[in-house]
């Protein structure tokens, strides 16, 4: 058959199916919204970002450290600004530390955490710092001056030119901070940020030795350089730095990586929830088909009759759902532009504060492949059955299509299997993820179409017997042919389930962080303390009424080697960087003791039991990511002295005590001369965690307060919010199902109208027959729901007691609302797309018998 | 000796019925000459249409050959098989089986095109005015009579220039006057283009238009009756 022939019939087999072709359309334009919705999201976030990079790092260079700048460094980025003359540095240091507003009469003024900034002049050398008033960030800061921002004034109740006390040296407030070139305001952060002078920092003396600052130098290098040239000067850097050395070193090129790493998984994940949502279109697809294909049957055979080929037949239809797949998918993306133009908006505070544009070609490129694969492998099954479709039919009416044979329906369930495998390979970037995707998916739509097919049985079975007429109308109607019942349950039942795992996962995540602290645990954590500075605390805090105070040393360390194998040579070995690079290469926080607290239990050998030799125990999951195990001799340089420790006990810390705990406790007697600080915590009482931080402020500004309460409410804030945006891509599911059921009753609009015509000839009323469809729409919506609530209760049960290792609680409102909810939109779906067949009169639908 | 456009030999046809097999075709002989116009009668149930699905290759046998222009058919495959129709083969139908989304006029030309023939558009015209519906070519089948459909069914048939033409009751779902119309335009477009014709009816009127009229009765040929000596060749 010629092409302009094939593309001809194409053309007029459409005709006359507008309503089929618009449900087809409708099903997967939902799915392919989200997978365009998301996927744009997370491109266009990137290319923002890539885009804003040297703003985002207010340099072309920065070298980072969680200690000083290795003096290697430093000579490197002179080497380079002297060879460069005109380029530029800046330091810029970062800690959390407690402010406060001055007190009055002997009482302190109000305090809080803060993330200070302390920034040399230069900084930024790209981008700018607004202000509040604007001209407060013209000049620079004077040693005794600090922006603050909005939250934290607000907080302490100060203003333009009223006095902040920061590390005991009080500073002028010369106005808010609006935003920061290389802070993306994402909605994480859990303190409100104070910015002063290079200069101002030093007054405070916060950065007396042991206190946790992140130090950073950022280098602009002059002229106009590449990012190429960057390069060549980031590495002359890492060059210079001793190997293994836990200094980062940046380019603007690299662009922000752990943000963007944490973003593109996060578009992972959603992307597989979006990915239900177009799979559920595959399925409403897959009934179209069906149902257009039953009224194309005896078409089909008067082709085979005129001499039209088995395969010319197939070709034919497979061309007709491939464009109705493209035509789908178009309209999904352009559903998607227009999500992305209101995400923004919607999402403010999720998504990092970068220019979005709508025009993702990628996204949408992703959204025309996906939706069209999808198109063509769910309308494999009906598609294969018309090859069979035999041209004797034009004769005898009841010669029926063929059932495919065994191997052809194999095949068919395997191109399905891969059609879905493949796309969940390309939304979740991993084979494994989409493996368990699919067969995850195959098994709960299994599920739920036996729970259907049980529904069908049930209904057959009791609408045989004595009950009220509407009721038995109603049940027949759900076994009625073609009354697509199994896919109304099985998609509608998976959007729930998606639904469901998703909110009581969200649900089951903020009320572990939520849920009142054992009446043990401490509510309060000290940091920073000088040893000296620990009996003044205690009485502090016995003032307080505090409870279960426990202060423990802490040392500052570096790990040198294990088994006389060197850290350079360790990250070596290990491929990947990431965390197994990071616990190499980190400041390692050392502290010693004689016995152990409760919820600490040693697993491997025996604490302190070798009098001869220095001994360190480790908590077992980090000595098996660091590669030490019993025995092994591990070596740390303990701020310049090298340190020999042997394993001598594998221990496992219940984390969830929430108490102060340690990966490395290190025998008493080793490490009590080295430079130390201390950290505590305590139990306060209600009420009394800000005068203890106000009075700690005053006394002793070095020291930091995290109260833990605050801190839990701003990771449920920060995880309300990301819930918005996971609701957002879920209820796509949802959407697509109720388009399902409405396209199943739709398909069977005409039959339902004679079945009307027919009940009101016999007397029924219109509110009778409201009655029977409501029959029908209920149960398909009860089945859908308390099979898809269950299902989504299990996965939620999975991820959070097998995968995230929290309790397991009962929601009874979710356990009730949603098969209800499930219910009314199925009634209602089912009834609105009924309406046709309701409003007809009897003769309009009889003159068609 | 001209070679027979369709020979059949020992045909036999057995279709499953509950747990039996029924034989619908009971071996069958017959052979049909090139542009002769044979008749097949018979009670409901006595293998007419059977018969002309197994002519036409929509059917297999279980027993027996059928020979188009001495070529056996039986063993195709369905793509070979579908080709045969597309070149060799018309067909008209009781119930048209026109297709309800193409225009009359498109009906037409879909197996002129399907054969790839030169100048479709203007055969599809004249055989179109040849069946008087030049006017409602533009229309679709819903919007015409059952005569008119019918009419459109027979221009259909006759487009590719096919060698056999096989109707099943032509008139059987139109009533005398039309019936009469369908039959004179069939009868005269199977002269011009000397089609052999296979025409399944139980009405004696119209099976006495034929050369030839085959009687079959529980699926074998019970008698035959000639109009003339020969068949006009």
């Amino acid at each position: 058959m010629r092409l302009s022939l094939a593309s001809r019939l194409v053309a007029r087999e459409a005709r006359g199916a507008s309503g089929k072709i618009l449900f087809f359309v409708a099903c997967l334009a939902v799915g392919v919204a989200a997978v365009v919705t998301v996927a744009g999201l997370s491109d266009g976030v990137d290319r923002g970002i890539r885009g804003e990079a040297r703003r985002l790092l207010a340099a072309d260079l920065a070298i980072r450290a969680e200690r000083p700048i290795p003096s290697e460094a430093v000579r490197a980025v002179e080497a380079l600004l002297a060879a460069r003359p005109g380029s530029r540095r800046a330091s810029v240091h970062e800690m959390a530390t407690i402010v406060s507003a001055p007190g009055r009469d002997g009482t302190p003024g109000p305090s809080a955490l803060a993330l200070l900034k302390g920034a040399e002049e230069g900084y930024p050398f790209y981008g700018e710092i607004r202000t509040k008033p604007e001209q407060a960030a013209r000049r620079a800061l004077g040693p005794d001056e600090a922006l603050v921002a909005p939250e934290l004034a607000s907080k302490l109740r100060i203003g333009e030119g009223d006095t902040l006390r920061i590390g005991g040296r009080d500073f002028v407030v010369r106005g808010e901070i609006l935003s920061e070139p290389d802070t993306l305001r994402v909605g994480f952060s859990l303190a409100p940020r104070v910015l002063i002078s290079f200069a101002g920092l030093g007054r405070t003396e916060l950065e007396a030795f042991g206190s946790r600052v992140d130090r950073t130098m950022l280098v602009a290098l002059a002229g106009r350089v590449d990012a190429r040239e960057v390069e060549t000067a980031a590495r002359s850097v890492r060059r210079a730095l001793p190997e293994s050395s836990g200094v980062r070193v940046q380019t603007y090129a690299d662009a922000q990586p752990a943000l963007r790493d944490g973003l593109r998984r996060a578009a992972r994940f959603l992307g597989l929830v979006a990915l239900v949502s177009l799979i559920l279109g595959g399925i409403g697809v897959s009934q179209a088909v069906r149902a257009w294909l039953a009224t194309r049957v005896d078409a089909i055979a008067v082709l085979r009759c005129l001499g039209v080929r088995p395969g010319e037949v197939v070709a034919l239809y497979t061309a007709e759902a491939a464009l109705l797949g493209l035509a789908g998918s178009v309209a999904g993306i352009v559903a998607g532009i227009g999500m992305l133009a209101v995400a923004p908006r919607v999402l403010s505070g999720v998504l990092p504060d970068v220019p979005l544009s709508v025009w993702q070609p990628q996204a949408m490129l992703r959204g025309l492949a996906l939706g069209t694969g999808i198109a063509l492998a769910f309308s494999g099954p009906p598609l294969s059955a018309v090859r069979l479709v035999p041209p004797l039919r034009v004769l005898r009416r009841e010669a029926e299509p063929l059932r495919p044979g065994g191997i052809a329906a194999i095949l068919i369930a395997l191109v399905l299997f891969a059609g879905v495998w493949g796309a969940a390979s390309i939304q979740s970037g991993s084979h494994r993820i989409a493996a368990a995707f699919t067969v995850g998916i195959f098994v709960a739509a299994a599920l739920l179409a036996g729970a259907g097919r049980l529904l069908m049985a049930g209904a057959s079975r009791i609408s045989g017997r004595r009950v009220r007429v509407m009721l038995r109308y109603g049940l027949a109607a759900l076994v009625r042919p073609g009354a697509g019942t199994l896919t109304a349950v099985t998609s509608l039942g998976l959007g729930v389930l998606v639904v469901v795992a998703l909110a009581l996962v969200e649900r089951g995540l903020v009320a572990r962080l939520r849920a009142e602290l054992p009446a043990r645990s401490p509510n309060v954590f000290l940091v920073d303390m000088q040893t000296a500075q620990w009996a003044d605390v205690q009485r502090i805090l016995a003032d307080a009424g505090a409870t279960h105070v426990t202060g423990v040393p802490i040392v500052n360390a570096r790990l040198v080697s294990i088994d006389g194998v060197p850290v350079a040579e360790l990250v070596r070995r290990r491929s990947g960087g990431g965390r197994r690079e990071w616990i190499l290469t980190r400041e390692q926080n050392l502290t010693y003791m004689d016995a152990l607290p409760s919820d600490n239990v040693v697993v491997e050998g025996k604490l302190w039991s070798d009098p001869g030799r220095a001994e360190i125990s480790i908590e077992r999951d980090f000595a098996r990511d660091m590669g030490a195990s019993l025995g092994s001799k591990v070596v740390f340089d303990v701020q310049g002295v090298p340190q020999e420790l042997i394993v001598t006990s594998l221990r496992t810390v219940d984390w969830k005590s929430f108490g102060v705990n340690f990966f490395l406790v290190v025998e008493p007697g080793v490490l009590d001369r080295a430079p130390q600080m201390r950290v505590a915590a305590a139990r306060v009482p209600a009420g009394s965690e800000q005068p203890l931080q106000d009075r700690l402020a005053a006394e002793f500004p070095n020291v930091t307060l995290l109260k833990v309460r605050e801190i839990v409410e701003k990771v449920a804030a920060i995880l309300d919010r990301l819930g918005l945006a996971v609701r957002l891509v879920g209820g796509f599911a949802i959407l697509a199902g109720i388009a399902i059921l409405a396209g199943a009753v739709g398909a069977t609009a005409s039959r339902r109208g004679r079945e009307v015509a027919l009940l009101k000839t016999l007397g029924a009323t219109r509110g009778g027959v409201v009655g029977v469809f409501f029959v029908e729409f209920a149960l398909t919506g009860l089945v859908a729901g308390l099979v898809g609530t269950s299902g989504g209760c299990l996965l939620a049960w999975g991820v959070l007691t097998r995968a995230m290792e929290l309790e397991w609680t009962w929601r009874p409102l979710v356990l009730v609302a949603a098969p209800l909810g499930t219910i009314a939109l199925s009634v209602i779906a089912g009834i609105a797309a009924s309406a046709s067949a309701l409003r007809k009169r009897p003769i309009e639908a009889l003159r068609s018998f | 000796m001209t070679v027979p456009r369709i020979q059949i030999r020992g045909l036999s046809k057995r279709l499953p019925s509950g747990n039996a097999l029924l034989t619908v075709i009971d071996r069958i002989d017959l052979s049909i000459a090139p542009g002769e116009f044979v008749a097949v009668l018979g009670p409901s149930g006595s293998g007419k249409s059977t018969l002309l699905a197994l002519m036409a290759g929509l059917d297999r046998p279980s027993e027996g050959e059928i020979l188009l222009d001495g070529r056996p058919i039986q063993n195709l495959s369905e793509d070979d098989l579908a080709l045969l129709r597309r070149r060799s083969i018309g067909f008209v139908f009781q119930s048209f089986q026109l297709l309800g989304n193409l225009t009359a006029r498109e009906n037409v030309l879909l197996p002129l095109e399907l054969a790839d023939i030169e100048g479709a558009a203007a055969r599809a015209d004249a055989l179109l005015a040849a069946v008087g519906l030049s006017a409602r070519g533009h229309h679709y089948p819903s919007q015409l009579s059952g005569g008119e459909q019918q009419r459109v069914a027979l221009a259909r048939a006759f487009a590719p220039e096919p060698a056999i033409l096989l109707a099943d009751e032509p008139t059987g779902n139109l009533d005398q006057a039309t019936g009469r119309l369908v039959l004179d335009t069939l009868e005269s477009l199977r002269r011009d283009s000397r089609a052999t014709l296979v025409l399944v009816t139980h009405d004696p009127d119209v099976a006495g238009l034929a050369d030839r009229r085959i009687h079959l009765r529980d699926g074998r040929i019970d008698r035959e009756e000639r109009r003339i000596a020969e068949p006009v060749a």
